[in-house]
């Protein structure tokens, strides 16, 4: 049985803020303070997807390897902005690594998953690049936020630790691997939790997509199991590239902690 | 004619500007081999900058510092640290057992390393401790046990310069003058240089040797303990002693 889709009209999309309007009125009737942030968010949900809609719509209809090459490069830079910006001391160089990381990352995932596993034609097939990718970006943006910041934090707090193994004689980069490794445990945390309790507490979102625009059930779960599996190389190739080199910024050539990297 | 004495650390006018505020000025120090020196002086006088200087976890502004013959700039700061260990005001202790603690230091240079058990008894023997505690549980000793470990697990490195800042600031009076006692008992059984900041004079003049007392980033008293607490011979060095020692009896 084929169910035919159902193009929600402008009108009932207008209705369903209604759905977004009793979520503001509990707000207001528990004193949350969230209404505005709320019917900006919602504001916020509408214009953007409305305006990527138009550039997906363009970026379809031109179906041109240097434009989509373009949009990618403008979702890792976005991308490295944020994980930067979520910093304590948000610096160019901090941007650039990020965005070197979330590109090799991501860039090895999206030759891996569109060239070796699903042999994508043309390469740059905007209708399987933009939606992996963004799902792939997304999730690795995530983890990279998560490693940079539990690597300062371990840094900061395990100090003394870390002088006491270099005073034994240990080199930066073994005085700082019990950081190390709690980043990238960290950043490994959300895909590892989603890959667990996917299909029992949560349906993903581009299933869910794909249901709703017609696929079948197998093939939005084969697309699925692919897109998880992506996002936990993705993350783990960036998150471990990423606590390795900025690990070094921490540390002088003559591996002494850097006053200026731990400074508030 | 009796040869001069072999140094093992030297500083030649070594200065430590930090954020526009000078640490060290200008101070040009000898650390002769097998001596023991305590390095006193008010907070703030620079005494735990010097001694991070020594161990290379800071460089200095200007001046140069020498390991017997060679310029630090010059070594590798790993093996120069094996060789200058450094031991911490507060005793800082990895999970496991004592003996994965001593374990430590060889096996950064090679992961699998077991050193020998009777160098890892030993090591504790020679900070004061029972050499039979290998398998207890480092993270349940009590502060003094854990500054020794430390202290064993610096000698682990077989290091002939041991830096201990201010070792006894965590511990009880009794400890306190117990752990300077091991000390002094290390330096007759080996010959290594021991150099030691301290904020009581108490705990310098228990421990022999030579005092050196920084103010404001300068050194400004150097002489023998025995001389230094019989009669200062500085009007500087006076007036800390007095100061601390009045400070101590009210």
């Amino acid at each position: 049985m084929s169910t035919p889709l159902i193009d929600p009209s402008w009108l009932q999309l207008l209705a369903s803020a209604g759905l977004v309007l009793v979520a503001i009125g509990l707000s207001a009737a528990r004193s949350l303070g969230l209404e505005r942030d709320l019917g900006v968010a919602a504001l916020r949900t509408f214009v953007q997807l409305l305006a990527i809609g138009y550039i997906l719509g363009f970026v379809f209809a031109t179906d041109h390897p240097a434009i989509i090459a373009g949009i990618l490069l403008v979702m890792l830079g976005v991308g490295a902005w944020t994980v930067a910006g979520r910093q304590r001391r948000p610096t160019a160089g901090l941007r650039l690594l990020v965005l070197m990381c979330l590109s090799t990352g991501c860039g090895l995932t999206l030759v891996l998953a569109t060239e070796v596993i699903l042999r994508v034609q043309p390469w740059y097939n905007p209708y399987y690049v933009i939606p992996l990718m963004g799902m792939v970006i997304g999730n690795s943006v995530n983890s990279a936020t998560l490693a940079v910041e539990r690597l300062d934090s371990d840094l900061r707090g395990g100090r003394e630790q870390v002088e006491a193994l270099l005073a034994l004689g240990a080199s930066s980069r073994q005085a700082a691997a019990g950081a190390m490794r709690g980043a990238m445990r960290a950043a490994m945390i959300p895909i590892t939790n989603s890959m667990m309790v996917v299909g029992l507490v949560s349906l993903p979102g581009m299933m869910t997509g794909q249901i709703l625009g017609g696929s079948t059930p197998w093939v939005a779960i084969k697309y699925q199991v692919l897109v998880m599996y992506m996002i936990a190389f993705s993350s783990a190739v960036t998150s471990f590239m990423l606590t390795a080199l900025r690990a070094r910024s921490y540390f002088t050539a003559a591996h002494q902690l850097r006053e200026d990297a731990l400074a508030d | 004619m009796p040869s001069p004495p072999q140094l093992a650390i030297r500083l030649e006018r070594v200065g430590v500007t930090k954020r526009e505020r000078v640490l060290l000025h200008d101070v040009s120090l000898a650390f002769e081999a097998a001596g023991a020196y305590s390095i006193l002086g008010p907070s703030g006088a620079g005494k735990t900058t010097l001694l991070r200087l020594l161990n290379r976890l800071e460089e200095p502004s200007t001046g140069s510092l020498w390991f017997q013959d060679t310029p630090y700039a010059e070594m590798s700061p790993l093996s120069l640290r094996r060789r200058v260990a450094m031991v911490f005001q507060v005793p800082v202790i990895f999970s496991g057992t004592v003996r994965a603690n001593l374990c430590l230091a060889a096996q950064l240079e090679r992961r699998d390393a077991q050193p020998d058990p009777d160098e890892l008894s030993g090591a504790l023997e020679a900070a004061g401790l029972d050499g039979g505690m290998l398998e207890r549980g480092a993270a349940a000793l009590s502060v003094g046990e854990k500054q020794r470990v430390c202290i064993a697990r610096a000698l682990m490195t077989q290091p002939e310069v041991l830096l201990l800042d201010e070792p006894t600031a965590p511990l009880d009076p009794t400890a306190a003058r117990r752990l300077i006692e091991s000390v002094v008992r290390l330096r007759e059984l080996t010959r290594l240089t021991v150099v030691m900041v301290s904020h009581q004079p108490e705990h310098a003049q228990s421990f022999g040797g030579q005092v050196i007392v920084l103010a404001d980033g300068r050194v400004v008293e150097q002489t023998e303990a025995a001389q230094f607490f019989r009669a200062p011979t500085t009007q500087q060095g006076r007036s800390y002693l007095d100061r601390t020692l009045s400070g101590t009896r009210s």
